[in-house]
């Protein structure tokens, strides 16, 4: 086991930390296959309204390679398609039956697994729909099946700091991420497995695949974050990543036959200690999140996620719900308070003398000013950008200045636009930045 | 509801939509928010935000000029006690001191708060914090003496040139507060120079008294023997007892400040010790020159440090993150440069005694130019990713 050490982050503990035990929710009425998390989609529909729909049916694929299918989570009947904005795809929703009828493939062993060719494999994989799985850098596009990657790496940890524990992730499934480290073997002659410090302890008979480990600090885990600091030449910049939870999906697709659809989320509030819960892909955020205070945020990432709505559905890629309060009040003189419990990366807060886990909120604690050049997003950036003079290339329209400052190492993983002073939206110019020019590219 | 609170609830009206005073909504919106803290929900990923804002962290930069502030007015009236042969208890001293400094405060604010809303008002955008750090610092850099007209005058000059023809706070090259006192030293010259005025409530508005900086030893003396002659002891320049602009006189203040926004990380260590360093390095150099012992030459670098509005200006002045470099190497070697600049001009320029402003304005020039070696070399050691 190698160490990755990654300086730069968010330190802070915060408060509402899943516990490590689990339940098991009751079946939900609706699942839906959603197309909010997937990166730089086209959709093209494969179901009408009214279809009825096995588990593992193609709801969906990407018109960019027809071959990449979103496939159903349930059995059931297709209740409804719902559109957004300019008639962008969100969600197809399903309405579950109660028997459950599986579109079944050939299941392989596990002594074959290393033996099969990778384009059975790959076809395989696309038609059981988890080819998705695979991302490739430097965008984190769907992973392009004609690309040899340089290495791909696994990564244990989540995209949040309270993504579920590899401990809970692994109980009875390890064999399969087994078999599934087997079969990367087939698409990469490196494989890098990390893992967070603090997730460590608690793995005991399971370290022995972990190739890396890296500190503790948001977001020194992510795979993107990881690849900054292995990379050596141009060319790793291409290579693919994949969660230990989606290669388990893999391996027990390849294995059974039949479409996994279980999924460990956490939903995390800053007042309790959830457990993990256990429930199927697609599942309706309200069953999961529960009774909500007023105004609170529902984010699936406080740092890089999206926000939902109660009435939508989990995606494929997402597994922990956070719940952000509130706090829009309007304080007397609070730009000058001592704030001995307000959470901050400065060292301008009593609260960075105590190391008391802390709550966030979802508000902005001021008003967006022009950049003064302070150094902050500098400071805490993971990939050693700066990104203030990205900021500037990229509002003069300076592509070329940007892309040379590392634009593409980004890991959006927001703590940028977290710490500005002057509110400015940093991951977002960075983010669309990066979508331009991919869309550039194509 | 707090009472406060319904009287800017209920006038809201007036100055937002279609109300009377629609044009004065960046004012309304600047006293709103200074008591009322803003914190509108997140509508873009990343949806949790740090508490630190614009507001506080100007704020930090007041609240490290305050020991320089109270200082300043204090030592403002004791030099006018010495002046005119009295000598005044604390309270007296602080009090006639505040005569002097009070209203060039208030000038200040008064005139810098009618640009920026002019501005705010016709741009349309929000009043920024960055006036009220220049509105304090402008003031510490006058000699107590000053005519209320010329602060007027000067930082019309800092905040209009300095600061809003690039744009406003965040865009402009030059420190304002720095821009606004130049304009002053060359326009003004008699009132501004290094013999600075005295405040004193005589007859005479003003005793001319001379600072260290212009102390020249009469031939075969030593510097430092004229300077202690003068009653320019190291002890007294660190401590700040000496005639001088409002609040460059005392290091000891100035070091409590800079230790607080070093501590809080507000202001960039490496501007401040990289100054420190390069103005002990050049007056090591000089001093070890044969020659010149009865010139600043000879002073040796602790005088170079306490004497002057060295420590003040790298401190408050150079650290001002809008027209200093953005890049930590470029910090370095923009803070070195001001003290090698600083010793040069006061050691090498027989027109300018004094050599801190000068320096710091000539590298607030150069930064964008440091960042950008910086940036371009950071770059080519990235392993390229397009």
């Amino acid at each position: 086991m190698e160490n990755i050490k990654i300086l730069k982050g968010f330190k802070p503990t915060l408060t509402g930390m899943p516990d490590l035990s689990t339940i098991q929710i009751p079946e939900p009425e609706t699942i839906a296959v959603s197309a909010m998390d997937i990166p730089f989609i086209r959709p093209k529909l494969l179901v009408k309204e009214n279809d009825s729909v096995k588990t593992g049916t193609p709801v969906f694929c990407d018109k960019r390679n027809n071959r990449i299918q979103y496939v159903s989570p349930g059995t059931g009947i297709v209740k409804h398609i719902l559109f957004g904005e300019r008639r962008q795809l969100k969600e197809v929703v399903i309405a579950l039956e109660k028997t459950e009828d599986f579109v079944r493939f050939e299941p392989i062993s596990s002594e074959q697994m290393d033996k099969a060719s990778r384009s059975t494999m790959t076809a395989q994989l696309q038609q059981g729909g988890l080819w998705q799985c695979f991302r490739q850098f430097p965008y984190r596009d769907t992973a392009d099946e004609t690309h040899e990657p340089p290495m791909i790496i696994v990564s244990l940890n989540g995209n949040d700091p309270f993504s579920p524990h590899p401990k809970v992730v692994f109980e009875n499934e390890f064999a399969f991420f087994e078999s599934g480290i087997k079969l990367l073997k087939l698409f990469s002659k490196r494989i890098i497995v990390t893992s967070r410090q603090g997730s460590l302890q608690r793995l005991n008979g399971h370290k022995d695949l972990i190739t890396h480990v890296v500190s503790d600090s948001y977001p020194a885990w992510d795979p993107a974050v990881v690849l900054y600091k292995l990379k050596q030449t141009p060319k790793e910049n291409m290579s693919w990543c994949i969660t230990a939870e989606h290669l388990i999906l893999i391996a027990k697709f390849l294995l059974t036959g039949i479409y996994p659809v279980k999924r460990v989320i956490t939903v995390t509030r800053s007042t309790d200690k959830k457990p993990h819960i256990i429930t199927r892909q697609g599942a309706p955020v309200k069953n999961l999140v529960g009774s909500l205070a007023e105004n609170s945020l529902i984010t699936t990432g406080r740092f890089n996620g999206r926000s939902v709505d109660p009435g939508s559905h989990l995606g494929f890629f997402e597994n922990t719900l956070n719940i952000i309060p509130d706090n829009q009040t309007e304080e007397l003189f609070g730009f000058i308070s001592p704030g001995l419990t307000k959470p901050t990366v400065s060292k301008t807060f009593l609260s960075c003398l105590t190391r008391t886990p802390k709550a966030l909120d979802c508000n902005a604690h001021g008003e967006e000013r022009a950049c003064i050049n302070c150094g902050y997003c500098t400071n805490i950036c993971p990939v050693d950008l700066a990104p203030s003079f990205i900021l500037k290339a990229l509002l003069s329209e300076d592509i070329e200045d940007a892309l040379s400052y590392g634009l593409l190492d980004c890991c959006r993983c927001g703590l940028c636009s977290y710490t500005c002073p002057s509110k400015i939206e940093l991951t977002k110019i960075l983010s669309d930045g990066i979508n331009a020019h991919y869309k550039d590219k194509e | 509801m707090n009472p406060f609170k319904k009287l800017i609830n209920s006038s809201e009206k007036l100055f937002t939509g279609s109300g009377k005073l629609k044009w004065l909504e960046p004012l309304f919106d600047a006293t709103k928010s200074f008591f009322f803290f803003p914190s509108p929900k997140n509508k873009h990923t990343p949806f949790v935000r740090d508490n630190l804002d614009l507001k506080r962290f100007m704020s930090f930069v007041i609240l490290s000029l305050l020991p320089v502030l109270i200082f300043g007015i204090y030592n403002t009236g004791l030099q006018a006690g010495i002046a005119k042969g009295e000598s005044y208890t604390f309270i007296q001293a602080f009090l006639l001191g505040s005569r002097y400094v009070v209203p060039i405060i208030l000038v200040t604010y008064g005139v810098g708060f009618f640009w920026e809303i002019l501005f705010a008002s016709i741009r349309k955008h929000k009043i920024s914090e960055g006036l009220l750090v220049t509105g304090l610092l402008f003031p510490l850099t006058l000699p107590a003496t000053i005519p209320l007209w010329q602060v007027a005058l000067g930082i019309s000059f800092g905040v209009v040139i300095g600061k809003e023809l690039f744009g406003g706070t965040g865009r402009n090259i030059l420190n304002p507060a720095l821009t606004g006192r130049a304009f002053l030293f060359f326009s003004y010259p008699i009132s501004m120079s290094g013999d600075v005025w005295i405040a004193a409530t005589s007859s005479v508005d003003g005793v001319s008294g001379a600072t260290a900086l212009s102390i020249l030893a009469p031939e075969g003396e030593k510097i430092t023997t004229a300077l202690t002659h003068s009653g320019f002891t190291l002890s007294r320049l660190f401590l700040g007892f000496v005639p001088g602009s409002i609040g460059e006189t005392s290091a000891l203040c100035c070091i409590i400040g800079a230790a607080f926004l070093i501590i809080t990380r507000i202001a960039n260590f490496r501007i401040i010790i990289g100054g420190v360093a390069g103005l002990m390095a050049t007056a090591i150099i000089f001093y070890l020159i044969p020659g010149g012992s009865d010139s600043w030459m000879n002073a040796g670098p602790l005088y170079h440090l306490c004497a002057g509005g060295f420590l003040f200006g790298i401190s408050f002045m150079a650290t001002d993150p809008v027209s200093a470099p953005g890049t930590n190497p470029g910090r370095w070697i923009f803070g070195f440069l001001i003290g090698f600049l600083t010793v040069t001009i006061r050691v090498a320029n027989p027109a300018f005694v004094e050599g801190t402003m000068l320096a710091i304005l000539f590298m607030n020039v150069f930064s964008p130019l440091l960042d950008h070696i910086v940036m371009k070399y950071n770059a080519s050691k990235r392993i390229p990713n397009v």
